[in-house]
């Protein structure tokens, strides 16, 4: 494995690579701190243009993006309290009191050093329980694989959706969407209507852009009304509140190492994402805390717990969906749809296959931490005004850059209408309260499921019963039905809270 | 909008759908034969998006039946669709006139519409935008990626 390792970082250390890196970075922090833009739009925006390029330099700049996009957004969260990602919500209650005091750069530094801590935590363990999780899984056989696909369905579509039925719902679309154009079992065209263009299924670039990119775009129009905000940085007489001094970071490091730990935790869970993580994270820290009451008021300590939590998620969350296949969420999804693209298939093999493609993806996630580190400190007046751009600039550009992604896929107009097409779909799917990010998960691992379930049936023959035959069976049955059964107990009591806070409101 | 009555109205077209999927054998065509057959796990997801859109939809005719109130999640705000009219009908004719005008020359005309419809008035830098955006993009496609995004063809 230690071989693997350097052989990932000699890969690592060329022109394209770390060029691929320096870009994704730029990209990412300039999306993520434009409020009303996420990462994921950055990714899917990017995707296209790694069509072209080494799998190494392609996969490593998605990475690069979707790391400092996650950081990225904590700059307008705390300059002018827009959270540019959800899981800056709690960085925003504490950071911008800090940077209407003053000490905006104090704000911004401690939260890019507890970014990176947190990422880089959680990248270790990645690289060291990445591999030895996928031996495990390599005894899987189909059977098995069937039991995991059907737990990772059931957990993303229950976790994921505004309600159980709804996440569930969304999932089963993506799986009838999947099944669009020739089976790869049978050879058999389904659902086509004659027509040769659905012969070879749904294109995923222009699906992809589509439901998850362009109906914030489209969420954007709509609010199109609302005030710009103009973000600018403040600089105190007190070189103090400019920045974080050691005896600071390190008072704050175990708060940091707590956090990032939960994250990984959570991340490494397919369906909770790192907004979850950053508010247990940021519970546990208030709740250890000798200074509870400064919490939301400017709080280094929520800071410090919440930006750590919510990146560290970045690392950890590729450990399912590289070692099982199961992308955990919208980024984990898109990333794996990226990995079968660059003609990686994540699963355990993965590490044995293309062994010094993934070390080298390693090696460049690791990298990412230091250059986002680097490049972030260097120019924050320069990210804060480039995320100042009024969306009359961005949104024209964004749109162009969808449809070449969309048109740069199979270089065919008819992907461009399976763009509109979705744009309208995947902004319906989120006006019902469906959820895109499981849909696409739905579309991405039913190939894998039909593939497994065939060779599974090949297997057991007319003897059904030895489906259960297997221990994994019982304990993925046993997991989703767990999991289903603690998510609609907790779905309860949030409504029940709800309840008595609209009650409480009413006398 | 109510979101209850569009539930009803979405979860009917999911069950129409699932019940296609699951009667009509010319859904799937030709292929070899196997244990499971083309139309196995189809009909398993139509199956199972019978069962979760009836409990979607039954619980939203229960909701309208007894004359619920509406609460906020079930509110669905439509304020600012005209927006999204025009975005969508721009985007539709832009790529209705790409193949024929080019990218050239649809992409600034469609940029300046997104941004006077955002609310731009800074014509100078719109315009600018709208014209190096394309040229840029058209370029780095053609001599980078090696992407031949249409030209015109009148």
């Amino acid at each position: 494995m230690f071989d693997n390792i350097l052989n990932g970082f000699a890969s690592i250390f060329a022109v394209g690579p770390i060029l691929g890196i320096i870009v994704g970075v730029v990209v990412g922090l300039v999306f993520g701190a434009i409020p009303g833009i996420s990462g994921i739009m950055a990714i899917a925006i990017i995707l296209p243009l790694t069509f072209y390029v080494d799998p190494i330099i392609g996969i490593t700049m998605l990475l690069a993006v979707y790391k400092s996009s996650i950081y990225g957004g904590s700059i307008s969260a705390i300059l002018i309290n827009t959270p540019g990602a959800a899981a800056s919500f709690l960085t925003a209650m504490d950071g911008n009191p800090l940077a209407k005091s003053g000490k905006a750069g104090k704000a911004l530094d401690l939260s890019l050093y507890s970014s990176v801590t947190g990422e880089m935590l959680a990248t270790l363990v990645l690289i060291f329980v990445a591999a030895p999780i996928s031996i495990i899984s390599l005894q899987a056989g189909p059977i098995e694989k069937v039991f995991l696909l059907l737990f990772a369905f059931t957990v993303v579509g229950s976790l994921a959706g505004k309600s159980i039925s709804r996440g569930l719902l969304s999932c089963c679309l993506g799986m009838i969407f999947a099944m669009v154009g020739l089976s790869t079992i049978t050879g058999a065209s389904r659902f086509t209507f004659g027509s040769l263009e659905l012969m070879s299924g749904f294109t995923f670039t222009p699906m992809l852009i589509g439901v998850l990119v362009m109906p914030e775009v489209i969420s954007t129009i709509r609010k199109r009304l609302t005030p710009h905000h103009e973000m600018a940085l403040k600089k105190s007489p007190n070189p103090a509140d400019n920045r974080i001094s050691w005896r600071e970071y390190r008072s704050l490091l175990p708060t940091i190492i707590k956090a990032s730990g939960i994250g990984t935790f959570i991340g490494a869970l397919p369906g909770l994402g790192s907004s979850t993580a950053a508010f247990i994270s940021y519970g546990e820290a208030k709740r250890v805390s000798k200074t509870p009451e400064k919490f939301g008021k400017g709080s280094l300590e929520g800071i410090a717990s919440a930006e750590s939590a919510n990146n560290a998620v970045c690392g950890s969350s590729m450990i399912p969906m590289l070692t099982l296949s199961i992308p955990g969420d919208d980024v984990a999804a898109l990333l794996m749809g990226a990995f079968l693209i660059h003609g990686l298939t994540p699963g355990p093999m993965i590490f044995f296959d293309n062994a010094e493609v993934i070390y080298a993806i390693f090696a460049g996630f690791l990298l990412t931490d230091f250059f986002l580190l680097f490049i972030a400190r260097s120019g924050f007046r320069l990210w804060i005004k480039v995320a100042s751009l009024k969306r009359y600039f961005i949104f024209p550009c964004v749109t162009v850059f969808a449809f070449v992604g969309a048109f740069t896929a199979n270089q065919n107009m008819n992907d461009v209408l399976m763009l509109i097409l979705f744009t309208i779909f995947g902004y319906g799917m989120r006006l019902v309260g469906l959820n895109p990010a499981v849909f696409i998960i739905g579309f991405i691992l039913t190939p894998f499921l039909e593939q497994n379930l065939d060779q599974s049936i090949a297997i057991v023959g007319t003897d059904y019963h030895l489906f259960f035959a297997s221990p994994f069976s019982w304990v993925f049955t046993a997991l989703a039905a767990f999991f289903v059964y603690s998510t609609i107990k907790m779905k309860k009591k949030e409504a029940a809270k709800l309840a008595a806070l609209i009650g409480d409101g009413a006398k | 909008m109510d979101r209850r009555k569009i539930d009803i109205a979405m979860t009917s077209i999911f069950v129409i759908a699932s019940v296609i999927i699951l009667t009509n054998d010319n859904l799937s065509q030709g292929g070899v034969q196997t244990d499971l057959g083309s139309m196995f796990l189809p009909r398993l997801v139509a199956l199972c998006i019978i069962v979760i859109s009836a409990t979607i939809g039954i619980q939203s005719i229960l909701q309208l039946s007894r004359g619920e109130a509406l609460t906020s999640e079930d509110r669905i705000n439509t304020e600012g669709f005209d927006g999204v009219w025009i975005y969508v009908g721009n985007f539709v004719l832009y790529w209705f006139a790409v193949p024929y005008v080019g990218f050239l020359v649809a992409t600034p005309i469609a940029m300046m519409v997104i941004a006077i419809l955002l609310g731009g008035r800074n014509w100078v830098p719109i315009i600018s935008m709208s014209l190096i955006t394309p040229f840029a993009v058209f370029y780095l496609c053609r001599e980078f990626l090696r992407v031949f995004l249409p030209t015109w063809s009148l």
